[in-house]
Formats: C-alpha cells, structure tokens, sequence
C-alpha cells in the first residue's frame, strides 16, 4: 500500500462563484492527486460577521472586476457561471441559510450525495439563475442530484432542527479560527503541518505543497491518461 | 517575420509585494512569449483613493493571511520576500511617493534601467539585501532630482489615472492587448488566465530558461 492520502478540507458556500471554481477544481483532481477530499458547507456570512470583512463586491470597482474576470474564468474552468441578473437581490438579500444548512444535513446523512448536490444548487443560483432560498428551489435541486422526493423531504425537514443550525455554525467557527475572512478556503494537511489557502487561484500552489504535478484547472480525465 | 508581439501593460508599486511576484513572472515570460512589457510605475496610495478600497493588511484577519502566504508563495514563485519588522510604519506610514515618482522619472530618461532600479527597490522595502542596480551616482543624482518636477509628479498621476480607468481597486494591474481586446487582471494569480488568452503555454511561476530549453 502506498503513502497515506492527504486530507484536504474545502470549506465552501454556494452563494460564491468562487467556491464554485474551487470546488470544480478538487473535484477533478480528487481522482489524481492522492488526497482525500472533505467537503465543509460554511456559511459565507458568517465568515464576513466574524472577521469584520465586507462581500467584494459591496466595492463598486470590485464588483465591476468579479463580473468581468468571471466571463473570462468561466472558460478557462470549464465551468458555466452566469452573473445573476439581480445580483444585489441573491447575495446581499436572499442570502443561503437554507441551502448551506441543508447541504449540512446532507452530509450527516448521506454525505456520498453531498458532492452532487452542492453541484445542483451552484447550478442553480450561479448558472441558471434560479432561486436556492425557498424550499421548493432546495428540493428541486436535491432531486436533479439524484436524491428521492422523500430523502430530499427527509433532509429539509432536518433544516431547522437544533443540530443541524449547531452543526453549521460550527463548521463555519472552525474555518474563522484556520483565519478564514472569506471563502473558498482550502485547508491542506501535509506532512504534519497544515496549510490555509485562501481563493479558487491557489490551486497551483496547493500542488506545489503536496508535491504532485499541476495540469491546470482541466486536468486530462484519469482514463484518457491510460 | 512571425505574428506582432502583443503588448502587456504592467501597473505596479514597489510598496506591493504581490507587484514584485507579477513583476518576476513576467520578467521571466517576456523571454519566452511573444509579447512585449510595458512596466508602468504607479501610485498604490493613489488606486486606493480613487476607487474607495483599503490595503487589505488592515483587516486583521487578511493581514495575518497575507503574512503567510507569502511565505509559501516566495518558495513557488523563487522571489526571496521578507516581511518588514514594522510593516505598518513601512506600507502606512512612509509610503512609495518618493519610489515611484523615481521610477517614474528612470522610465522617462533610461527606460532601459526601469526592470532592474524596480527590483532594486523591491529588495530593499520586501527583501533582505538590496544589491546596486548599475546606475551611476550621477545618473542617480540626476533622476533624483527629477522627482520634484511637475513634470514627473503629473505623469506618476497620469499613469495612476489610466490604471484606475481600467478599473483598478488595487495592484499589480496586468492590461494585455489581445487579437483587437482589451482585458484587465489583477494580481499576481491571474498569470495561467494571461498565458490562456495569449494562447500561450503556462509553465508555473518559474518557467525553464529559454537557453535551457534549446
């Protein structure tokens, strides 16, 4: 048997594209690197409440840059985001409490699903522009990913229990005390030390810690390499 | 002849050490791209007024972030960063006016010196030791001199102005003119994007040299 796999914690919310990019990234190389991959739903706004930061694109000039380096990303990441047209609305107003808290139990529940749903609602709300705060949204999502209507009614139904909303915030207390001020964040354990990487444009470097080769952020599928 | 080398635009501050590390890879691509390097001094202080935005070291949680990621980062990119002791008498207090307005008036007279009077100053705020760059004392005399000129200060301003039109918050600020487009990235991690719309190949932040590579 070969060296142990080296954990790699992402923790994420839906409500970032740039978590999005991150997550599309580790998923692709989960199934080349020797790593494990343990996937953290967090909440975005509780990392901002914490550390005193603001959502970049609060900053007009910042707003402007996330939008335009996003059409450009989007192709570079083979990942198909779209700026939702009333993008104040989603991220400032509507928020995703319901759907980071939901992911939460999914991943107490059946965390093997927790990948392809976190993929169904960034689809959703980064792709399609389609709501992911109503439960209605939540449950369309959960069964796009592959979950039955009453799994998916099951882990709704769990959103507001004690647990779950405990759960989450503890998730999202152990990303601020790793420092997190925003999201994604990548928190690699390697060779006894742990590392904290902030952003979707980290990876290289990530590579470069764990000792293993860099092939963009579309790697050539695993077969095709065969 | 081959295709026209397409022209990178480099807007940078001596006082970011993110700007060094954009600075060496393009340094470095410059070789092996085909494309030509425009390095335009520019005030950081400046970007910051104008667009509203803060250095980012005074959140305390991304000051501490800042502080070690550049100490994995120097080891990836082979650009020997330091901390400064005191970084906020360094960044808040004194500034790079007097810095940029140098390489402001170096661009002017010797462009040619720009690329190595920059790094010179890099190392000196963000290295260790800083190694003498080849002006002359009077050539260096000479420029310093220049830097109270309305002459200088007004073009320091004219190029922080055009930065900011391309929309800066911060820097480094990389504008590559591509096929009849214009695009603005910032930072020194959008490098892998820059060689992807150049359709040019990425080869990390410390590509072989190219004697190496015949």
């Amino acid at each position: 048997m070969g060296p142990l796999p080296r954990t790699l914690e992402l923790f994420y919310d839906v409500l970032s594209p740039y978590s999005w990019l991150c997550f599309e990234v580790l998923c692709r190389y989960q199934k080349i690197w020797n790593v494990k991959l343990q996937l953290q739903p967090t909440l975005i706004a509780g990392i901002m409440k914490d550390s005193g930061n603001k959502p970049p694109a609060l900053l007009p000039r910042k707003g402007q840059y996330l939008k335009s380096e996003l059409s450009l990303l989007k192709h570079h990441f083979q990942v198909p985001i779209k700026f939702p047209k009333d993008f104040f609305s989603v991220i400032i107003d509507k928020g995703s409490l319901s759907a980071m808290r939901f992911l939460t139990a999914v991943n107490m529940e059946t965390p093997e699903m927790l990948e392809k749903v976190s993929r169904e609602l960034w689809m959703r709300v980064w792709s399609r522009d389609e709501d992911i705060s109503e439960p209605q949204s939540i449950l369309a999502a959960a069964e796009k990913a592959g979950l039955s209507a009453e799994q998916a009614q099951g882990l709704l139904g769990m959103i507001s229990t004690a647990e779950v909303k405990k759960r989450l915030m503890e998730v999202t207390e152990v990303a601020c005390k790793y420092g997190a001020f925003g999201l994604p964040v990548t928190v690699a354990h390697v060779d006894g030390q742990t590392h904290m990487l902030f952003g979707s444009d980290r990876m290289e470097l990530l590579a470069y810690l764990l000792g293993e080769k860099w092939m963009g952020p579309v790697p050539p599928a695993l077969n095709a390499r065969l």
